[in-house]
Formats: C-alpha cells, structure tokens, sequence
C-alpha cells in the first residue's frame, strides 16, 4: 500500500484496473486507492504481470503492506509467498522462518515492484523537491515500512535532508508526523496548487535565518525614539540640499545613529564565533532592502566615519543596484551590524533575526504623530518605535540598553549626528 | 597503579625493558648525560652505562642505519629522534631498509628497531619543529606506527614495540610528556598494537583520535556533556595496524564521527578513517564523517597564529557541534 497522501496510515483500494494475468507498462494505472483525503490513481513504477490481486476491491490494508504481486508473464507464485503477502498483517508472527528474511527487508529490490510505493504522482507534494535521507535514516525508515517520499525536502538536516531523529519522531508519533508537528493533527503537506524552487538568495535567506534562530539565542530591547528633532533637521538639510538633487532619509541619520553608538559600546558590536569575542574597529552596518521576492542586505563600510550625506548617497546606490540585482558579493558581506527599516509600511514594531556573524539587528517602525508627556504637558511628538534583538552569547542585555539608549540619545539630539 | 607524567611512563618502560633484556639497548642525540632533549631518558646512562645507552653525532640517517644494522643482527635498539621533523633527513633509511628489509631478505631476517619521537607544535617551535608526520609513515607497509594517548598506553605500547620483532615508530608529542594518569604496577603489562580503546563512553557522536589530540577530545566530550550531548572517544593508539572495527562499533551505535588530529587532514590519518568508516558504516551515518586538523599552512611562530592553527578544543567542539546539527540536533 503506497503513501498517496501525506497523512494516510491506510489506504482502500476503491477498485483494480487490472486483474490477475494482465500485462502493464511504466506508467499505467493499476488501481485507484482511497486515501484519507481523495481518491487517487495508483500508477505502475515498473513494466510487468500481475500476478496474484491480495487486497481486493473495497478493502483495506496498512501503509506498506502488499496489496498485489507482480513479475514476469507465466511466473508462478509459491503459496508460501502469497501468503505471506496476504497475511502482512499479522506476518510477522505468521511468516515460517524460512521467509523471515524476505520479511526482514520489505524493501529489497527481489520485492514485487507493485508493493514498493510509487513514485510521487503529479499531485504529490514531493513533485520538484529532492529526497534526501541520510543512510541511518533510510535503513530505519525501510526497516518501518516507512515510505519518505511526503517528507522530501523537509528534514532536518543540511538542505532539508531527512536524518535519524526525524524518523525516530515520524516512527514515535505513528508514521504519520512531520518533525515540525509532531502532535496532533499531524501538519499535512502544504496543499500548493504551484511548487517552486527557491531562487539561490531565498534558500541562502531560508537557511541563514533558520541556523541563527536555531542557534543564537536571541533577546530584545524596545525603545520608543522622539524623531521631531530629527524630522526637523533632515527637512532642513534636505532644503539646503534641494539643488543637488540629494535627500536625507530618516533611515540615512538612524544608521549614523548606529554606527556613533556601536563604536561607544564595543561590548554590544562584538560577535561571539567559536566561543571566543570578535570586536570590531568599525562599524559596518548592512540595511537590509527588500526586494519583489526576499531581501538583500547590502553594507555600507566603516560607516563611523562616514558623513551623513556620504550615508545616504552610498545606500541609495546600493539599494538601487540591490533591486536590480547588480551587488557585487564583497558589497554584501562584513557587516557588523544591521538595520532593518519598516516605516514604510506603517508597521508599529516588529523584531528582527540576527544576520550572523553580526550580534545584534535595529528593527525600526514607522514614524507617527502622538501625543506624549513632556514636562507634565501633554504635547503631540513624532514617536518611533524600535526593537533591538542582540546575540546573549555576544553582549548582556544592559550591553544591549546602553546601546540603544545611545542610539536614541543621538537621535533625539540630532545635531549630534553631524559632528 | 601509580599516577604518573607520559615522559616518566615511557623511562620507566625503557628501564623495565633494559633491565629484562640485555639486547635492548639505546641510541640517539644526548640522551646520556643531557638526559634527552625532552628528558624521557634521564638517569639511565647512569644506570646502564655508555654502552647500552649510546650517544651519537647529529647525524640522524648514520645512528637510524646503525640502529637497523644492529637489528639485523639480533640486538634491540630503541633510537631516539629528537623530534619527528628530523627524521626527515633519514627516510631513507625508514621508508626503503628498516620498512622493506624483511621483505628484500626472502622473510629471513627482520628489523627489531624501535624508533621512539615526538610530534606536535605548541611551544612556539615554528614551521620546522612543530609537525605531526605520523600519518606519512602510517601510509607506508613494512613498518608499525604507533602514537599511544595516555600513559599507561605509553607504557604499555613501548614495551610491546620493544618486544615486537619488526621496525615501530613509537610517536610521543611535546606537550603530552607533562600529562599525568594512572599506569599499572605490573613489570609485564604490555598493550597490543592494532587495538583502539573506547576511553569515553558516549551515545551522540564519536570522536576519533589519537596522542596528545585525544586529551582534547575528552575535554570536548566533557563540554559537549554539559549541554546533554554525549561523545563517546576513541583512541586510536595505533595507527598501522589499524583498528577501523572499534571506531566502527561506536559509529554503528552514535551514526557520526568526527576525526581529529593534530596533523594535517589533507591525506592524514582522518581521511583513512573517513574512508574506512563510510565503507564498514555507510548505512549507519546520519551526517557525512566530519574532520578536524591542523590549519593548512607551515606552523606560524606567532603565538596567536599558532593558536589559531592548531586543532584546538575550541575547533573540535565547533565540528562536533556542526556534525550534530547536520543531524538536526543542536544544544
């Protein structure tokens, strides 16, 4: 009985296509099976003869378990094997010793073709995305009858490839779970009407951002930021700036901010690699821009001694040439530091995943008009809410405060920024 | 048993076996009244006179070939070379007449020479002095290349390479003469080569090593535990013959393996191992074998660079991690 659905532990043959002496290629529909969510055709992995029919139309039978028997035109079936095919239930206790071996090894390539499962169907959620199974996770899964092809893709190891304990979790929670949820109900496959592989930058962003949430043990400092003053001076250094052409953005004077507050708090611009502390000299600080599809994190070095207006002309030619995918790999590595701006989207915060080496990602929202309490007033201010995560192995959480309470220093005196 | 250093182990198996037979006997640079560079012959050219406990020139290929000689004949020299690095200028000698001899003479005469050094870097010896060749002559037939981890192994394995009828290069390493451990009382206590020793038990990944390096995976071992990993250690001890069965009963049982060595992976004695393991364990992996050595490049003097070269616990530890993570377990 082949896995048609990822959640099935059963199946029932709805009815045979083919009967007992017929002949079929590649390809060919021999039965439909209903699973646990549809009807589905189960086609031939191999040319052949059917044989001996074991579970006929309307029954059932367990995953893995032989339903028919194939081989060549004119080949006998010995009873022992039909029965041992037709008793897989209780085989184990049933098979003589003399088939114990055959028993032993399901999977064995002297197995008939129709009982091993068939290859994912057009429908199958495998379609497009490699299997890879470590070896120990190939003999245990075939050694359970387990068939691995719903979980191509999704393991945990390197590239999703499938090791021990996810088969030791599929084989505790029954056969059916993927590792992500291993309780009930088991997490189905995605139902995509459209499977895709990832682009090269998606997978390097999906498998980055999954090893630092995975290893770096993230935590969060939020801080709300009065920008008026800062507001103020960026429209009065865009006014003086008008006949150039060039515009200051907030995010051109919070990533100044950074880069003045990294180099006043070493401990919070270190990195922790290979259990030893990296301090950096200068801060290199990377904005991450989003793209149609995934984002890129383009760097702008030694921005400590760069000028405001230096800042912003070289993030504006890197953004650009981010978005049309003309970075160069130097210009998007060494960064100390992150900043991650989405005022654009009017979201009010949100926090960040650390781009290792790097230990720590300023997540910024948007700016909005509020009412504050300055000196017992209640007065309107441009707030901005920000969200600091910072690697524990790297910096202590006052590391991370200070550093942020630089950073709003800086910005709410923004003059600051210009020295 | 009685704690003591690796170097007191490896004298007092030199003395035990002077004492028990009159053929063995002992060659090399300032090893009598200098009492060895390194200090493992101190106080026996007292005991056993200039005869049995020769000095020589510096002239490594003449005393290597006067060692072989004096084995042909039927006496047992146990010649000291002051470091491994120096053997260089005799391989000859090793690699064509001690290694090939018995093979040359029909089988009617053998080379019963022990040739005793030390390997590895760590004391600011720079790019000359600080290499772990053990692996180059682990490569070659002919000869038996040992390189016991602990003391009562150094004890144990020198005696054994003294008694053995054939050339033993007997490894030692700088930093590992100072190492304390237990060793048996027993005058007769012998290890066999060819038998790797499960020196920790472990159920999440095996370390492989050997000499000074196994120290340090035990240290790893002992990190790692804090987090619930559990390596389990082997030693090596020797590494012609080898005992691939050993390291392949732990990986059968722990599904990874990490090799480590001093030396240089490139062609070193993990990339044998590796391959032994993925031939008599392929379908017991759960993540390709992993290995960790010497950086690739002639040992920096500089004390930082030479810290950043060497397979230190830090290395291991972050391989081991690596390995386990592949196997999408991480702590």
């Amino acid at each position: 009985m082949p896995r048609l659905s990822d959640t099935m532990e059963e199946g029932t043959i709805g009815r045979w296509l083919v009967k007992e002496g017929d002949s079929f290629s590649e390809g060919d529909v021999l039965a439909e099976i209903e699973t646990d969510k549809a009807t589905m055709e189960f086609q031939a992995y191999d040319a052949g003869t059917v044989l001996r029919i074991l579970v006929g139309d309307g029954e059932s039978a367990a995953l893995g378990a032989p339903i028919a028997i194939i081989g060549d035109q004119g080949e006998q079936v010995d009873g022992a094997a039909a029965a041992d095919g037709a008793g897989a239930e209780a085989a184990e206790d049933a098979a003589p010793p003399a088939e114990a071996e055959a028993e032993a090894e399901p999977e064995a390539p002297s197995q008939p073709a129709a009982t091993r499962p068939a290859r994912p169907a057009s429908n199958g959620s495998a379609a497009g995305v490699a299997l890879r199974v470590s070896p120990i996770a190939r003999r245990m899964a075939d050694d359970a009858g387990i068939d691995l092809t719903g979980m191509a893709g999704r393991g945990s190891g390197p590239e999703g490839r499938i090791v021990k304990a996810d088969v030791e979790r599929l084989i505790a929670g029954g056969g059916g779970a993927p590792p992500a949820a291993p309780s009930q109900p088991p997490q189905p496959a995605p139902q995509a009407d459209e499977v895709r592989e990832l682009t090269p930058m998606l997978k390097a962003v999906a498998a980055r951002m999954a090893q630092s949430k995975a290893t770096v043990p993230h935590f969060y400092v939020e801080s709300e930021i009065d920008m008026t003053r800062a507001l103020a001076l960026r429209a009065e250094l865009n006014e003086g700036l008008a006949a150039s052409g060039e515009k200051i953005s907030v995010n051109d004077l919070i990533v100044r901010a950074c880069a003045v507050a990294l180099l006043e708090h070493p401990q919070a611009h270190r990195s922790y690699v290979d259990g030893r502390h990296a301090y950096h000299a200068h801060a290199n600080i990377g904005i991450a821009v989003a793209l149609d599809d995934g984002l890129i994190v383009p760097v702008v070095v030694a921005t400590d001694t760069k000028t405001v207006r230096e800042i912003s002309r070289e993030t504006r030619d890197l953004a650009g040439r981010a978005r049309e995918g003309k970075l160069k790999q130097r210009e998007i590595e060494g960064g100390t530091f992150t900043v991650s701006n989405m005022g654009m989207f009017d979201v009010a915060n949100f926090e960040a995943i650390i781009n290792p080496p790097e230990s720590a990602i300023l997540a910024v929202g948007a700016t909005v008009a509020r009412p504050v309490v300055v000196e017992g007033e209640i007065v309107v201010r441009q707030m901005m809410r920000v969200t600091l995560s910072c690697d524990h192995r790297a910096c202590s959480g006052a590391d991370g405060a200070k550093l942020l309470q630089t950073v709003k220093r800086l910005l709410q005196s923004p003059s600051l920024l210009l020295v | 048993m009685a704690d003591m250093t690796y170097r007191e182990a490896l004298r007092r198996a030199l003395d035990d076996e002077l004492a028990r037979d009159p053929d063995v006997f002992l060659m090399g640079e300032e090893i009598g009244r200098f009492e060895g560079s390194y200090k493992v012959t101190a106080g026996l050219w007292e005991k056993y006179g200039p005869v049995r406990v020769r000095e020589t020139p510096i002239s490594e290929e003449g005393f290597i070939g006067a060692g072989i000689g004096a084995a042909m004949m039927g006496l047992r020299p146990v010649v000291e070379i002051m470091t491994i690095n120096f053997i260089l200028v005799a391989m000859d000698q090793v690699i064509n007449h001690a290694a090939k001899i018995r093979y040359m003479f029909g089988g009617t005469v053998g080379v019963p020479l022990v040739i005793r050094t030390p390997a590895g870097a760590g004391a600011q010896l720079t790019a000359q002095h600080s290499q772990s060749l053990e692996g180059w002559f682990a490569g070659c037939p002919g000869l038996k290349v040992v390189a016991p981890g602990s003391p009562a192994d150094a004890y144990g394995m020198l005696k054994t390479a003294i008694r053995d009828d054939d050339p033993v290069l007997f490894v030692e390493n700088l930093v590992m003469y100072n190492v304390t451990g237990p060793v048996p009382d027993d005058p007769d206590h012998t290890v066999p080569f060819g038998s790797a020793a499960v020196v920790r038990e472990g159920t999440d990944l095996t370390i492989v090593a050997h000499s000074y390096t196994v120290q340090r995976a035990l240290r790893v071992a002992d990190n790692l535990s804090r987090d619930g990993i559990e390596a389990e250690v082997v030693d090596l001890r020797s590494l012609r013959p080898l005992d691939a069965e050993t390291v392949a009963e732990s990986v059968r049982k722990t599904n990874r393996a990490l090799i480590a060595e001093e030396g240089w992976s490139t062609y070193g004695v993990g990339a044998e191992l590796a391959a032994r393991i993925h031939r008599l364990c392929f379908d017991d992996l759960d993540a390709p074998v992993e290995r960790v050595g010497g950086a690739e490049v002639p040992m920096p003097y500089s004390k930082p660079l030479e810290l950043a070269a060497l397979p230190l616990e830090a290395k291991i530890e972050a391989a081991a991690r690596g390995l386990l993570a592949d196997s999408g377990i991480t702590a």
